[in-house]
Formats: C-alpha cells, sequence, structure tokens
C-alpha cells in the first residue's frame, strides 16, 4: 500500500516521517519501548494506540477524546514536563493525524516506495533557463536558480594561482609545483583551464587521491580487528585495484558488479576476484571465527556480525541506504523491512573473508581457479569421513589415545622450565615420543577405517585420491599470488572452516540469534520500484549466483539510488560537501538534498555516460560554481552562513593523507611509486595481539616516503599522526572525514619525527636554491603554498631563519594556515 | 647557530610556563570540547538535571576478572569443593568443558559496618566496602574478550563505537583548558584486547578520543614534544617560531574574515603550548608526600605500576580531567600479563590482585581525604567474570553469565549491594544487568539523561546505551 506523501494539507500526515520523529523527538525518553513513565510506550505505532496505565493514548478519528493530545495541548500542557511545549504547528500536525483515524500508513509493508525522494525513479531534469549570464555550464543554470531563489548571487572566480592550488589537492591530494603554478598563471590561452584539468585527470595521481576517498566508504583496513588484531598482508591488491579503477574511469556499473561478484561474473579475470576485497575490507573478528566451537552461541552472534558488515558496507556504499537498521526490527523510518535485511545477509551467506590465491595470466587465473574450487568440494565431501576417523570408537580407539595423551603428558614435562637448561636426553626422548605418537595416530587411523563399511572406505579412498590429484595440479600452477577477498573456499585455520553451501541464514526475531524465524531467500530492498527485490536463486544455482543477482540489483540502471548516492559522492568531495549532506543516508533520518534537480541531472549524466565519473568531474570542474572565489561576503553570509546555496567555493582543511604527502613532496622527498605491499610505518612484532608501535619506525627509512594511500592500515592501533589528522577509522564506514583542529594536532605538526625529518630535507632543498636567507625564503613560500612571497614575511622568515637555523624556518612553513586550508 | 640540545627541554617548559601565560586566552574553553555541535553543559553541572559528580575514573581489568575469588562469595563453592559441577542445564564454556566445582584459594572474611564479604585477596579494597556499591549481577553479551571489552567501554560488541569516556567528554566538555578532558593511562605491559580502539572517539569529533598518557616515556604524550633528534629546536627557537607563526597565521586570517576555523587554529597552538607545560607538571610526583606514595604502594615493586598510574589519575583529576581511565593488564598472551587465569588462578590472579588491591583502594582514600570523592565516580569493571567451576586443574574459563562491577564515590551509596548471582556464583539471578544500566547510572549522576546524549550517524541516532539502559536508582546515595 504505497502512501501518497505529497499529500494535501487535509490529508492524513505521513505516521512514519512525521509523527514518529516527533514522537521520538519530545517524548520517547520518558515513554521508550519499555519500562516506559505510566505504562506508556510511544516508539512505535503499536505502542501509541496500545496506550498505557491511563488508557488509550490516541483515540482513531477523535481528536478531542485523545490523551495524548490533551496531554501536550492547551495554555499550559502537562507534557512534555521538561524544555518548551510543543510548537501549535506540531499539535496540529498530531490532531490531524489523528483526525484521520491515526494511520500506520506505508511503513514497512515491502510495497514499492515512490513517496521518498530518493527512491522515486531517476528522471533526467531540463536545465533551468538561464537568467543570467554567469555560468554556461547546466550545473551553474541550477546554482544559479537556486541562488536567485534564496537572494544569493555567485561570487566573482578565484584568480589562478588559487585555482591551480585548488585543483591540484582536489585531483591529486598534493600541492601543484610552482613551475605548474607558472605555466597556468602564463598561459593565455582560452582553453589554459580546461587544459589543466585534462592534465590532472589523465594523471595517476587522481586514482590515488580519488581512490582513497573510495577506502574510506568501503572501510578498507589491513588488520582483523578486536583481540588478536593479525594483519592481512594480502590485501593491498583490492586497493590497487581501486586506484587502478579510478585512473581508467572504469564504467561505474563494472565498479560495482567488480566488487560484489567479480569472481563469478569475470572468472577469467584476477580482478574480479580482486575486486571483491571490497566485501571483505572490514573488520573481523578472529576469535569469533577461528576459536569458537560450531553450534555455541557466540559462533553465531560472530557470524550474525560478520555478515552484517557485509551488508551494512554494500548498501551503504552503494545505495546510501542504512539497512542495518533493520537488523532487529523493520526500519523505524525508512521503507525497510526486516524480511529485506535477512534477505540480503542470505547473499552473503555463502562467503567468509580469507585469502584467495589469484594468477596474473587470465588462463592459468581461470584454471586455478576453477581447480581452487574444486579442492574446495572435495575437501567438502571428504570432512564427515575424516570426522569418522578422528572420532573413533571401541576399546582398542580409547588405549590408544591414552597411551598418546601419556606420551604428550610426558613430552611436555620434559620441556625445560624457565631456567633451566635442555639436555640432550631430554631433546632425544622428546624425539622418540614424537616418533611413537606418529606410530600410534596411524594405527588408530587404520583402526578407523577397518569399522567403516566395505562402501565408505572405497568412498574414502576415491575422494582422497581425488583430493591428491586436484592438489597436484594446482600446484604445478605457476606462481600464484594471494589477495584477501570474499572467499566460499579457503584454507580451514583452527575452527574457521569453509562453509561449502550457503548457510542457512533466519530473520531474527529482535535481531537475536537465539530467535530464529522463518528462512530467509536472497534479495534485496523490496521498495525500490522497478526491481525485482527477490532474487529467486536456489542453492543449486552455487553460491555466487546471489551476489550475481545482488550485483546485477545494485548496477542496474533503473535502481535510482545507485546513480544518486555515487553523484552525490563526487560532488561531496569537490566541494567539501554533498549536496545530500549524508552521503550514506539518504533515508528519513539524512539530510534533504539541497539541490534536488541538479543532484538528479549529475545522476542521470553519470548514468547515461556509461557511468563515467571523468565526466562528471568535467562537468563539476569547468563549471563557474567550483570556480568561484572561497572569499566571505557579509551580506551574502547574512541569509546563508552555512554556504549551502553555494554562493562561494568552500574553504577545506586538507586531510590526513594531503597533508602527510604535502610534506613529502614539498620537501622534495617523496616517492611516487605506485603500489604493492603497504609501507609499514610501526614496528610489528607478532603476538597474541600483535604489537604495533608507531614510536619505534624509522621516519628515515624508504617506507616513509610512500604516499598515504599506500600506508598500512591498522584497525586496533591507529597512527597517532594520522588520526590527529581525522584520518578514517578503519572499523568505521567513512562518507565524510571530520575536521577537527586541536592541540594534539597542532603537536603533531609541530613534533612528530616526520614532521622533524621533513624539516630538515626542506631545508636542504632550500639550501640548494641560494646562499641568501631570502631568496631560499622567498622559494619555500612559492614551493608550500604556491604563490608568490611577500616582501615583509620573506624578512621576518629569513631573520628568523638566520637567528635559529632554516630547519626552523621550514618547519614553521609547514605549520602555517595556508599550508593546511585551501582556499 | 649553536644548538643546546635535550639538556633544553626543561629550558623550554620553564619559557612555555612565562610566555604561554602571557598569550590571550579568549575563547580558548570553545576549543577544548567545547564546540559547535557539542552538547553544552551548564555552568552548575549537569547537562539534563543537576549533577551529583564531576568526573569519573574507570580501573578496567583487562581480561576478565573473576567474582568468585574478590566479591561475590559462595559458601556452596567451599562446601562442593572438588564435586562435579552440575547447576542444571548445559554449560558451554569458551575453551574447555567444565572441571569440578573449585573454590577460592583465598578466605573470606565480613568487612565494614555493611558486612560485606570480601576475599583476602583485596584486602586494602576490603576496608572500603562502606564507600562502595556492588553489582554482583552482571551480564556480558559477549564470551569473547575482544567484542565484550568493547561491550564494557562502548556499549556495543563491535569496534567503531566511542567509548563512555568520549561521550562524557562530548557531553560535558571539559573543566580545563589545560588537559584533554579523557585521558588514558596503560598498562605498563601493552594495550588490552582491541589496543586503543577501545577508548576512540569513534565517529564523535576527534578532541573527545581518550588521550593517551605514559609516564616515564620520552614523550608522555605522543609528540609532546620534538624528538631527541630535533636538535636545531631550542626555548628560543620555539618562542621566537610560536610567535612568528602567530603573526603569519594572522596575516593569513586578515583577507579571509569569516571562517572561525582560522583563528580557532591559531589558538590549537597556543594550547599545545600549555600542554607542554601541564602535562610534565601533572606527571611530576616529586611534590607528593612519601606517605602518599606509600599509601599508593609506589614503594613497593608490585604495586608501583598501577599505583603511579592510580595517583596520576587523581593529580589528573584535581586538575580537572573529566574521565581517567586506568587500566589493570595488557592483552590474554603469555605469559599471563592481564586477568585471564584459564590455567592458574591462584598464581595468576594472585599476582593481578595484589597489584591492583592497594593502589585501587589507595585512589579512593586519597580522593576522600582530599574532598573529591564526593563529586568523583570510582567505577571499577572488567569485560566479564570467570566460571566456579575449574579449567584444567587450577584455572577458570570466561562466564559472560555473571560478573562483578562496582562503583564509588560522587552521588553512589556506599555499602550497598544491587542484585545477586545464583548459589554458584554461576549466572545472574536477582536483577541481572548489563552494562548498559551501570554506563545510565554514571550519566545519571553526572548530570546526563543516557537517552538524550545522541550523536546521529550513518543515519542512527547513536547513544552510549544503545537502546537500552535504566539509571539504578537503589544505589543512588
Amino acid at each position: 500500500m504505497p502512501l501518497l506523501l505529497a499529500a494535501a494539507p487535509s490529508e492524513a500526515p505521513d505516521y512514519s516521517s512525521s509523527i514518529q520523529p516527533l514522537l521520538t523527538a519530545r517524548c520517547i525518553a520518558c515513554h521508550p519501548s519499555s519500562g516506559g513513565q505510566a505504562g506508556l510506550s510511544l516508539a512505535g505505532h503499536a505502542d501509541v494506540l496500545r496506550g498505557g496505565n491511563s488508557g488509550a493514548a490516541v483515540v482513531p478519528g477523535d481528536p478531542s477524546a485523545s490523551l495524548l493530545l490533551r496531554r501536550v495541548s492547551g495554555e499550559s500542557p502537562e507534557m512534555p514536563p521538561v524544555g518548551e511545549p510543543l510548537t501549535p504547528s506540531q499539535v496540529a500536525l498530531l490532531e490531524r493525524w489523528i483526525a484521520a483515524g491515526a494511520p500506520h500508513g506505508a511503513e514497512n509493508d515491502g510495497a514499492p516506495d515512490e513517496t521518498w525522494w530518493s527512491f522515486r525513479a531517476l528522471v533526467r531534469p531540463s536545465v533551468p533557463k538561464p537568467e543570467s549570464a554567469w555560468g554556461a555550464n547546466p550545473i551553474d543554470r541550477f546554482i544559479a536558480a537556486r541562488l536567485a531563489e534564496n537572494g544569493l548571487s555567485p561570487s566573482r572566480p578565484a584568480d589562478r594561482t588559487t585555482l591551480i592550488r585548488r585543483l591540484s589537492f582536489n585531483l591529486h591530494g598534493l600541492p601543484p609545483s610552482p613551475a605548474e603554478v607558472d605555466a597556468f598563471v602564463n598561459d593565455r590561452s582560452p582553453d589554459a583551464y580546461q587544459r589543466l584539468v585534462d592534465r590532472l585527470l589523465a594523471s595517476p595521481r587522481y586514482g590515488e587521491r580519488w581512490g582513497r576517498h573510495w577506502l574510506d566508504v568501503a572501510h578498507y583496513g589491513e588488520s582483523h580487528g578486536y583481540d588478536k588484531d593479525k594483519a592481512r598482508r594480502n590485501s593491498w591488491p583490492y586497493r590497487d585495484y581501486v586506484i587502478e579503477s579510478f585512473n581508467r574511469d572504469k564504467p561505474y556499473a563494472r565498479f560495482i558488479r567488480e566488487q560484489i561478484a567479480g569472481d563469478v561474473l569475470w572468472p577469467a579475470e584476477p580482478d574480479g576476484l580482486i575486486a571483491t576485497g571490497f566485501v571483505a575490507a572490514g573488520p573481523w573478528d578472529y576469535v569469533g571465527h577461528a576459536e569458537l566451537r560450531e553450534g555455541t552461541k557466540d559462533k553465531k552472534l560472530a557470524r550474525l556480525l560478520d555478515r552484517d558488515d557485509m551488508v551494512a558496507a554494500t548498501m551503504s556504499s552503494f545505495t546510501s541506504l542504512t539497512v542495518h537498521c533493520a537488523r532487529c526490527h523493520d526500519h523505524k523510518f525508512d521503507p525497510i523491512q526486516q524480511a529485506d535485511y535477512y534477505a540480503l545477509q542470505a547473499v552473503f551467506a555463502g562467503v567468509d573473508r580469507a585469502e584467495q590465491p589469484y594468477f596474473q595470466d587470465p588462463e592459468t587465473h581461470a584454471r586455478g581457479r576453477r581447480l581452487w574450487l574444486a579442492i574446495g568440494k572435495a575437501e567438502a565431501a571428504l570432512r564427515p569421513f575424516l570426522r569418522q576417523i578422528e572420532e573413533g570408537s571401541g576399546e582398542e580407539v580409547q588405549r590408544i589415545d591414552e597411551q598418546k595423551s601419556a606420551l604428550n603428558q610426558e613430552s611436555t614435562d620434559l620441556l625445560p622450565k624457565v631456567g633451566e637448561i635442555d639436555t640432550p636426553e631430554s631433546i632425544a626422548r622428546r624425539k622418540e615420543i614424537f616418533g611413537l605418537i606418529k606410530q600410534l595416530e596411524a594405527e588408530r587411523k587404520a583402526l578407523a577405517l577397518a569399522a567403516m563399511s566395505a562402501a565408505d572406505r572405497e568412498r574414502y579412498s576415491e575422494l582422497s585420491e581425488q583430493l591428491d590429484a586436484l592438489n597436484a595440479e594446482f600446484a604445478a600452477l605457476p606462481g600464484p599470488k594471494y589477495v584477501y577477498s570474499a572467499a566460499n573456499y579457503f584454507k580451514t585455520h583452527g575452527r574457521f572452516i569453509p562453509s561449502g553451501e550457503p548457510r542457512p541464514v533466519y530473520l531474527l526475531a529482535k535481531g537475536s540469534v537465539e530467535s530464529p524465524q522463518q528462512l530467509a531467500r536472497p534479495g534485496a530492498v523490496t521498495a525500490v520500484a522497478g526491481l525485482e527485490a527477490r532474487f529467486g536463486i536456489d542453492s543449486a544455482q552455487g553460491e555466487g549466483a546471489a551476489r550475481a543477482a545482488l550485483a546485477a540489483w545494485l548496477a542496474h540502471r533503473d535502481n535510482p539510488l545507485t546513480w544518486r548516492s555515487i553523484a552525490n559522492r563526487v560532488w561531496h568531495y569537490h566541494f567539501g560537501r554533498g549536496l545530500v549532506e549524508t552521503p550514506n543516508d539518504f533515508g528519513r533520518m539524512g539530510a534533504m538534498p539541497t539541490h534536488p534537480a541538479l543532484l538528479d541531472w549529475l545522476a542521470s549524466e553519470v548514468r547515461d555516460s556509461g557511468g563515467s565519473l571523468k565526466h562528471l568531474h568535467r562537468l563539476i570542474l569547468l563549471s563557474a560554481s567550483y570556480r568561484q572565489s572561497s572569499t566571505e561576503r557579509s551580506d551574502q553570509a547574512k541569509i546563508d552562513a552555512g554556504n549551502q546555496f553555494l554562493w562561494r567555493m568552500n574553504r577545506t582543511r586538507l586531510d590526513a593523507e594531503a597533508v602527510r604527502d604535502s610534506v613529502l613532496a614539498v620537501a622534495g622527498q617523496i616517492d611516487l611509486q605506485m603500489g604493492g605491499p603497504s609501507a609499514e610505518h610501526f614496528f610489528f612484532k607478532d603476538d597474541h595481539s600483535p604489537v604495533y608501535d608507531y614510536t619505534r619506525f624509522d621516519f628515515s627509512s624508504a617506507a616513509a616516503r610512500r604516499r598515504g594511500v599506500y600506508r598500512f592500515l591498522v584497525r586496533s592501533v591507529q597512527d597517532p599522526f594520522m588520526e590527529s589528522l581525522d584520518c578514517a577509522d578503519p572499523s568505521l564506514l567513512v562518507p565524510k572525514r571530520n575536521s577537527t583542529l586541536t592541540a594534539i594536532q597542532a603537536l603533531a605538526l609541530l613534533n612528530d619525527p616526520l614532521m622533524i625529518g621533513q624539516a630538515r630535507h626542506f631545508a636542504d632543498r632550500l639550501r640548494a636554491v641560494s646562499t641568501e636567507s631570502a631568496e631560499r625564503l622567498r622559494h619555500g613560500i612559492r614551493l608550500a603554498y604556491g604563490r608568490s612571497a611577500s616582501d615583509s614575511e620573506v624578512t621576518a622568515l629569513a631573520e628568523y631563519s638566520d637567528q635559529h637555523g632554516l630547519e626552523s624556518a621550514a618547519r614553521l612553513l609547514f605549520n602555517g594556515n595556508e599550508f593546511i586550508f585551501v582556499d | 647557530m649553536p644548538n643546546q640540545g635535550a639538556a633544553t627541554l626543561t629550558d623550554r617548559r620553564q619559557f612555555l610556563e612565562h610566555w604561554g601565560g602571557g598569550l590571550g586566552w579568549i575563547a580558548l574553553a570553545q576549543l577544548l570540547g567545547r564546540e559547535a555541535g557539542a552538547a553544552q553543559a551548564p555552568a552548575g553541572g549537569g547537562l539534563h538535571h543537576p549533577a551529583r559528580a564531576k568526573r569519573v575514573v574507570q580501573l578496567f581489568m583487562s581480561g576478565a576478572a573473576s567474582q568468585c575469588d574478590m566479591y561475590d562469595y559462595k559458601p556452596l563453592l567451599i562446601e562442593r569443593n572438588g564435586q562435579e559441577f552440575d547447576p542444571g542445564g548445559t554449560v558451554e564454556l569458551f575453551q574447555s568443558s567444565p572441571g569440578p566445582v573449585m573454590r577460592s584459594p583465598w578466605d573470606w572474611k565480613q568487612h565494614g559496618d555493611s558486612g560485606k564479604w570480601m576475599s583476602s585477596l583485596v584486602p586494602h579494597l576490603a576496608g572500603c566496602v562502606d564507600h562502595m556499591a556492588f553489582f554482583p549481577s552482571m551480564v556480558s553479551k559477549s564470551n569473547v574478550h575482544g567484542p565484550a571489552t568493547f561491550m564494557q567501554n562502548s556499549g556495543f560488541v563491535l569496534p567503531g563505537f566511542p567509548s563512555m569516556g568520549a561521550w562524557i567528554s562530548y557531553g560535558l566538555g571539559a573543566l580545563t583548558d589545560e588537559l584533554p578532558s579523557f585521558v588514558v593511562l596503560p598498562d605498563a605491559r601493552g594495550f588490552a584486547p582491541n589496543g586503543p580502539g577501545n577508548h576512540t572517539a569513534a565517529f564523535l569529533p576527534a578532541q573527545h578520543q581518550g588521550t593517551m598518557i605514559r609516564a616515564g616515556r620520552e614523550n608522555p604524550i605522543h609528540d609532546l614534544f620534538p624528538p631527541a633528534s630535533a636538535d636545531f629546536v631550542t626555548p628560543e627557537s620555539e618562542r621566537d617560531g610560536l610567535a612568528l607563526l602567530e603573526r603569519l597565521n594572522r596575516r593569513h586570517l586578515a583577507s579571509r574574515g569569516g571562517d572561525s576555523r582560522l583563528e580557532a587554529r591559531i589558538q590549537a597552538y597556543e594550547m599545545a603550548a600549555r600542554l607542554q607545560v601541564t602535562a610534565p607538571q601533572v606527571l611530576d610526583i616529586s611534590g607528593e608526600s612519601a606517605a602518599t606514595k606509600k599509601l599508593y604502594g609506589i614503594d613497593e615493586p608490585i604495586t608501583q605500576d598501577f599505583g603511579l598510574r592510580c595517583l596520576t589519575a587523581r593529580r589528573l583529576l584535581e586538575r580537572g580531567v573529566r574521565f581517567v581511565q586506568v587500566w589493570s593488564g595488557a592483552d590474554n598472551g603469555f605469559p599471563r600479563r592481564n586477568w585471564d587465569s584459564h590455567e592458574d588462578i591462584r598464581k595468576d590472579h594472585g599476582a593481578m590482585g595484589t597489584e591492583m588491591d592497594k593502589p585501587a583502594a589507595a585512589l579512593i582514600r586519597d580522593l576522600e581525604a582530599r574532598g573529591l570523592l564526593e563529586d568523583t565516580i570510582v567505577y571499577w569493571t572488567t569485560e566479564f567474570g570467570r566460571m566456579p567451576c575449574s579449567q584444567g586443574t587450577l584455572g577458570r574459563d570466561h562466564n559472560p553469565f555473571t560478573f562483578t562491577s562496582w562503583l564509588a564515590g560522587g552521588g553512589v551509596r556506599g555499602g550497598t549491594v544491587y542484585g545477586s548471582s545464583d548459589e554458584w556464583s554461576y549466572k545472574a539471578a536477582d536483577k541481572p544487568i548489563y552494562c548498559y544500566d551501570l554506563h545510565a547510572t554514571v550519566l545519571h549522576l553526572l548530570g546526563i539523561d543516557h537517552t538524550r546524549l545522541t550523536f546521529r550517524h550513518n543515519g542512527i541516532d547513536r547513544r552510549l546505551t544503545d537502546v537500552h539502559g535504566e539509571v539504578i536508582t537503589d544505589v543512588l546515595a
């Protein structure tokens, strides 16, 4: 029953978008879902109708008889007891809703929802007619229209020095070199700016910068997180895949499909497998998966949360929906049913996170992949027999087990205690015991085999031979490499065992693993109109079929969320704020688009250009809107202090990677080598919980000079320098970075060994320019701030340098506001 | 130019004391935890109602401290010692199959006016029972260290959620402009499971994350001072450099009016200089009396590390830090360096308990003596408990079904016990509670309604207490 949200005032207000948010904001603190004041809960529609100790809170159709309305209205309303009373319009809203029969509305009945902006079909809007000469680009016409509506006017264009610095940081995360600045400033050709944009977009630095944005969204990390935060040393191929995809301007639909199901859709392409590093990017509970016994509650919980992470990451990243809110109940605000959520969990029911082999050569890759999965099948078939052998039974087996455990005990007792020295006799005996145990194990196996039926024995030996043959064939393939990715089959590690067939996923009442309800079938969100939300996949089609179906659903031309989501993300990274300020939430708890028509136009452009992000970049970067000055204008600020209508450009603080990379670039030390294993900026010691110590790292080593996107990303212990600059926490989905200015951050920029070391290099670089302090610092300002210096600042800095050394002056330049902010 | 090297650190501090104080401190308060967006705390304390306490010190026992060897006295365990453990139903353990009932290796006695039973492992805490409210019916949602430790810190069994200290810093802001509002004092042996992820601000602004202070290191706070290799840095170069930096930054600001971030960043450097002065002062305990040091056990090797950190906690609290988290124990590795005593309770809990008991009791006594206990909450906790049956022959496995936490100080009714476990200390029996309830209670004492301290992140108004939590009014003074 789709509800018409574009309701005339006389129609009933929508419960989930209007009434529940009001109750949540003002009433729920004292009337939560349980244990509320006066026995009343106002947490959900049913609760409101149920009422409390004083009886019904609401009498549908009769506002005057409704206690709820009486308590919140009148001269001095009784409720809420603290804070301001409800506003007259809020009271009127409640009254209208009750008068209309207090309807539940369309909340989560699973029908397609075209009432909410983000769910509406994506139709290319017409571009507003130009009302002024400003901005030839369609984007500018949308912007100009909203500016005019709000009594605002655009700013003058920024000067060229500002523009090239803005563009360089925006597209590369690096400052322009003085030569690049000069060339652009002095380029009098009419297409100078356009050529600059094209040149920057064509550089591999672009993929490094924009790939990093995607890694934020995907919460890419290189250790498991939790206790026993083991390093994932083979995650980086996914990072390189992302960078390469941006550099090649991979069609966005293909980018989506590869990351969800590339292994299934492109079995002969190593990138297909590597891309599923997306599914594996998040945290993983090592103890929960590899140590807990099968069947325990905590094991089930670990798996539930693991799949939850996959679902949340997928749906937040590609559709900007918060489906993870529907794990315990239907989504409170958006049309996402709990059944949808578990349908999505079912999509990932056959995958875990583990290392998978890949081969550079496509033919070998295809063959290796087939063999790998066949090995998985063979191991699964063999597993019941092995279990039978391991369990064993009978007196003989028991006798052997007792002997074995006695020998094991003896061996343990023979180990030297703390402070003792090992003796040759002890070593010899332990060796002997080792042999005896091997012998006993062989005996035990023979016994177990003898106890099997002849048919079982034959099947067992057949399967063993098959497996051996497959393993031998696989081993003969030249040089597999490994990537940490989505994995149906992987090498057993402790109690972390491949599922084989997808594990059954049940809808869980209240999200509790102890309350399974009906079996869930693979699917997606029902409320997206025009797309089949239940995939009709059965297990005979293999594990990957469900992921392939989800990939198709996500990347579908008619999925309006997908195209709006990516268009908004791109805009966000260009302007420092999205047209929707909550890039991961296009639901009712998220922000509304400031320029809905523009967002739809941009989304249509991406979709209709074959999913080209570079096309979208060009449109945006060539707009007059993007090229505006960031200077404050008080008359405009009075109307729109937050600049949501873009009457000027936003000034941005550089993010952590851009700060780090710029320091290295300005000091002349940056190593632009691309790809490969990550640079570890810490001392590592493997242990129960491995040690990652950032204070024990040689900052003069080559690893320190790589770009920030290539640093090794630990979950449990983040790099304190990068953390002080609000780097993305890989345990969190990060649609936008925080941008704080703290004392701890100031200390990091002043005192971190990285900064001290690079200040020396920067000083050396300046020394090579001239013997004069003034000339050195003039050049220093050009390098650090991308502009020519004024005489007075050169004088002040030179004086400081003469007194305290060029290193100190170089360090100071790194700490200027001008270094870290971009106009 | 001549370099004076590391010997100049003290000089620099002295100079900063003079120089730092001379600068304008206008609007500094806005920077320290009172940034736009953070909930504004009224001058009188509480955010939503009058506060009973202003600050919190949390003592976190990493690895799972055994309730039935310290606080949860069960005569049945002595009576049935060595007999089969049969509490009814299936006993699902983390590592092992349940061994026989194992009595505590420590003896039990009643203490204080309240007559609370305490074991001889914690003789000093036993002297404080009339200040303490015990919660012997705590339950954890996870039986695994990592998720369970996250849960006690953030209310979620997952990484990526703000720690209690971060929430309180976000809610109440700082009491001082000279120190961070949330400070963490990790065990000298290393981090607890999950590492610094336990005290993250997650999606809250970065100034609310736990700042680690590690006494005895060259840099007790990361990057507080330049490394020794920075021989070009001298007190004079710092003084002149920061003054010049401010001049250049103000010039930059002059043509970019209306952007408060540019001013905020100038002030961040002033605060940084201030922190360089105050942090070493806080850590310098030379002014503490011999009696105080003895009280905390700083004179004995076994209590030295935890004692020093408890004393440091007091010094931080009295200088206005809002939330101090002191860790007892590191990760769950070998040889044992936290409370995860699977192998040998007597040996491993013996060491951890002795390390912890005297300093923790000293902290309560010392806060009391200085009049700080009345508005400071001492919150002792661990991620879950241990089984009353044995593992191997001498150890105990995890017990998420019941464990004990306690509160003392500001607004807490001392000498009380809320709820109880069953006769075995195996499962919570009367009034089972989760950390949500304790978190709600601590927030309540600080004048915060836990349901109203929220932050919207990826579509959800997040809370420390998720969708749970009841204030335990029975223990409010």
